[in-house]
C-alpha cells in the first residue's frame, strides 16, 4: 500500500463502497475456485483462463495466476502437432497483449515482466526488436523504472547489441537528463574504467556537477570515477582546484566538499598539507550537513589520528 | 538551476510517541474479518503477511488473538507434500518468498518439527541454479532476494550444507555494483531492500568482507531526507519500510550511527495512523502490516526501550535468534 492517501468518506459512501468491495471479493473468490478445480484436471478451460486474465488485470500480483497461465501455455504447446503452428503463435502473442496490459497500469508488477519474458522465451518467433522498441519508449516514460531496465538488459544481450550502440544510449539519456541516477547506474555497468575511457567520463561526470552540483546522482558517479587509482595526481590536483572555485558560487553545497574530502583522501600519501585541509573540510561537513555528523565524526578521527603519525 | 530534493514535510499535529495498544488492535483485527475486503483479496500474499503481523506482536510484547496451535496449523496446510515448498495460502503455488515467512513463523513460536522439514530443505535444494543464483519457484525467475530467503530458510533450518553455498557467493557478490551497493541480478541499480538481501545473505555466510563498507555505508546514509526519513533510492521519497531496509543493512555493517536517530524516529512515529493504528508508508496515508513491522523494527535498531531487540539480519526478535544458537555476521 505504497502511496495511498487516506480519505475522510461519509457513512453512505461507506456503505456504498463496501457493498461494491463484498461483491469484488466474492467474484474473485469464485473466479480462484473454478480456476483451481481447472488446474486439477490438468486441461485447458477457456472460461477458467479468461477469469484469470481479468484478475491479473485488476491485480498483477497474484503470483499462482501467472503460474496458471504458463501451464496452460505448455499445455498447448503439447496439444499442438506443429510447435510453430498460427493458432500457438496467436495465443503466446495474446499472453504478451495481456502482460503489456498489466504493465501499463502496473509498472512496477515483477509477475507481469518475468510472464512476459517467459512467454517469448517459449514462443518460436519472438520479436526482440519490438520488445526493444518498446522497452525504450517505457524508459522514456519512467527513467528510474529499474524493471525496465534490467528487461533492456535482457534484450540487449539477446539480440546482441554492441556495446558503442548502448554507451550512446546512455550518453543520450544522461545529456537529455543528468539528474537521473538509473542512466549512471546503467553507464557505470557499460564501462570498464581504464586509461583509454576515464579522462572522456571525468569529464562527463564533471560537467554534470558543475551544471547541478545540488543534484546528487552524479556525484555517486564521480566519486567512482576518482576511486580508481589510474587517475593521475596532476588530474587530482586540477580537480581539487576546479571544485575551490565551484565552491565559491556554491558556499552551501555539501557535495563539493565531499568531494574535496575524496580528492584530499587519496593524495594525503603525497603530501602532508592535505591532511590538514581534510580536517577542516570534515569539521565544516558535520556543521553544513548535520544528518550525516556521525560518518563525519568518524572520519575526522581517522585524520586527526593519521595527523599524530 | 537548483531544484527542489523530493522528500515530504512531517505535519506537526503528527504522533510523538508510539501508539502500542492501537498497534495490538490493528493487527489483530486485521485477520479477524475473513471477508474483510483487504485481507480477502491478498489471500495470495498471506503467510508473509502473518509473519509481519505476528513478528509486530512479538517485539512489542503482545499476543496474537488467535491461539499458536491453529497458526502454526495453517502453517503446515500450507506446504505442499510434492514439492516441499510453502505457499501464501491454500489454493496458492509454493514460493520461496513464503517457504521463508512459514520458517520464520514456526522458528519464532519454536515449532519447526510441525512441517516437513526435509521437504523444505528439499525444496530449498531445487531452486538453485547452476551460476549459484535462486529462482523463486520452479517457474525460474530469478532474483537476488531469492538467495537471501534461500539462504535464511536453511540458516533458520541449520541446513546451509543443503546448497552450493560457495556458488550462491559468487553469484551474490556479482549483484554488486559501481555504488557497492546491490541490485536484483548482476548489473541491475542498487536499490536498498536489494541493498538489505545482499548485505543479510553476506552476514548469514559471514562474509560481509566482500563489501567494501565505507562505500556502501556512505551510499546508505546519503538515503536520510530532511525531513528524517530514508528513502530506497536516489531521489526517491522517503518510505517507512526503507527505515528497516537502510537501517538495518547500517547495523549489519556497523554504522547505524551513520543516520540521524532523532530525526527518522521522528519521521517513523509520524506514520502511524492515530485512529485505528498500524503504520503507513508516509504520513496520512493507509495503514498496513508490512510497514508496521518495518517501522517497529526499526525503531528497535534504534534503540527503542519498549520494543524488543530486533536482530538485523533476520528481522526476527534476537531473544529467538539467541535461542537458535544462530550468530549472523555483524560488524562493530
Amino acid at each position: 500500500m505504497h502511496g495511498r492517501l487516506k480519505v475522510k468518506t461519509t457513512e453512505e459512501q461507506k456503505a456504498e463502497k463496501h457493498r461494491e468491495q463484498q461483491k469484488k471479493l466474492v467474484a474473485y473468490r469464485m473466479g480462484m475456485k473454478k480456476i483451481a478445480l481447472s488446474r486439477s484436471s490438468d486441461s485447458y478451460d477457456p472460461e477458467s483462463f479468461a477469469i484469470s486474465a481479468q484478475l491479473l488485470c485488476v491485480n498483477p500480483d497474484i503470483y499462482t495466476l501467472w503460474n496458471y497461465r504458463k501451464e496452460v501455455a505448455l499445455l498447448q504447446r503439447n496439444s499442438q502437432n506443429d510447435s510453430e503452428s498460427e493458432e500457438f503463435i496467436n495465443f503466446l502473442n495474446r499472453e504478451v497483449d495481456l502482460t503489456e496490459q498489466c504493465l501499463l497500469s502496473n509498472p512496477k508488477s515483477y509477475g507481469s515482466w518475468y510472464h512476459r519474458y517467459w512467454i517469448l522465451m517459449i514462443h518460436p518467433q519472438p520479436n526482440w526488436e519490438k520488445e526493444f522498441n518498446l522497452c525504450t519508449k517505457y524508459i522514456t516514460y519512467d527513467d528510474r523504472n529499474f524493471h525496465c531496465w534490467d528487461y533492456r538488459r535482457l534484450l540487449v544481450n539477446k539480440i546482441g547489441i554492441t556495446l558503442p550502440v548502448e554507451l550512446k544510449f546512455s550518453t543520450d539519456r544522461l545529456n537529455n537528463n543528468f539528474s537521473n541516477y538509473s542512466s549512471w547506474h546503467y553507464r557505470s555497468t557499460l564501462r570498464k574504467l581504464d586509461e583509454n575511457c576515464i579522462e572522456e567520463e571525468l569529464n562527463l561526470v564533471q560537467s554534470a556537477v558543475f551544471t547541478d552540483p545540488a543534484d546528487s546522482s552524479a556525484w555517486f558517479y564521480l566519486r567512482w570515477v576518482l576511486s580508481h587509482p589510474i587517475l593521475s595526481i596532476q588530474k587530482r590536483q586540477e580537480l581539487l582546484e576546479a571544485f575551490e572555485e565551484l565552491q565559491e558560487l556554491e558556499p552551501d553545497c555539501k557535495w563539493i566538499l565531499l568531494a574535496k574530502c575524496w580528492l584530499t583522501g587519496s593524495l594525503v600519501l603525497s603530501d602532508k598539507e592535505y591532511i590538514d585541509r581534510r580536517i577542516q573540510f570534515y569539521s565544516e561537513l558535520t556543521k553544513l550537513d548535520k544528518l550525516r555528523k556521525g560518518q563525519y565524526e568518524d572520519y575526522l578521527k581517522l585524520a586527526e589520528k593519521k595527523m599524530k603519525t | 538551476m537548483a531544484k527542489l530534493m523530493k522528500d515530504i514535510e512531517v505535519p506537526s499535529d503528527a504522533p510523538k510517541e508510539i501508539l502500542f495498544e492501537k498497534h495490538v488492535q490493528f493487527i489483530n483485527e486485521y485477520g479477524k474479518d475473513e471477508d474483510n475486503f483487504e485481507y480477502g483479496m491478498t489471500d495470495y500474499l498471506r503467510l508473509s503477511g502473518m509473519y509481519w503481523g505476528l513478528t509486530a506482536l512479538e517485539l512489542i510484547n503482545a499476543q496474537p488473538s488467535q491461539c499458536k496451535d491453529n497458526i502454526i496449523d495453517y502453517v503446515k496446510k500450507c506446504q505442499d507434500t510434492n514439492s516441499g515448498g510453502i505457499s501464501a495460502c491454500t489454493g496458492h503455488d509454493p514460493h520461496i518468498l513464503h517457504t521463508l515467512c512459514g520458517i520464520q513463523i514456526l522458528a519464532m513460536y519454536d515449532r519447526v518439527d510441525a512441517i516437513d522439514v526435509e521437504g523444505v530443505v528439499k525444496y530449498v535444494k531445487s531452486l538453485q541454479q547452476p551460476d549459484g543464483s535462486f529462482s523463486g519457484d520452479k517457474w525460474g525467475e530469478i532474483d537476488l532476494r531469492f538467495s537471501f530467503c534461500s539462504v535464511m530458510t536453511l540458516s533458520l533450518l541449520n541446513r546451509l550444507d543443503a546448497i552450493d553455498l560457495e556458488k550462491a557467493i559468487e553469484y551474490v557478490e556479482k549483484c554488486k555494483n559501481f555504488d557497492e551497493g546491490f541490485g536484483s541480478r548482476p548489473q541491475s541499480e542498487s536499490h536498498a531492500g536489494l541493498i538489505f538481501c545482499g548485505v543479510g545473505f553476506l552476514s548469514l555466510v559471514n562474509r560481509l568482507d566482500i563489501i567494501n563498507r565505507d562505500s556502501l555505508a556512505w551510499w546508505l546514509c546519503e538515503r536520510q531526507l530532511p525531513s528524517g526519513g530514508l528513502c530506497g533510492r536516489p531521489e526517491k521519497l522517503p518510505d517507512v519500510c526503507y527505515s528497516w531496509w537502510v537501517l538495518s543493512s547500517l547495523a549489519m555493517l556497523g554504522r547505524l550511527h551513520w543516520v540521524d536517530g532523532d530525526s527518522l524516529k521522528t519521521f517513523i512515529l509520524a506514520c502511524q495512523d492515530a485512529e485505528i493504528g498500524g503504520f503507513t508508508d508516509r504520513p496520512g496515508n493507509v495503514p498496513d502490516p508490512f510497514h508496521t513491522i518495518f517501522g517497529l523494527a526499526a525503531l528497535s535498531l534504534l534503540g527503542e526501550k519498549h520494543i524488543q531487540q530486533v536482530n538485523p539480519t533476520y528481522c526476527m526478535p534476537q531473544s529467538v535468534i539467541e535461542r537458535l544458537g544462530l550468530k549472523p555476521q555483524i560488524l562493530t
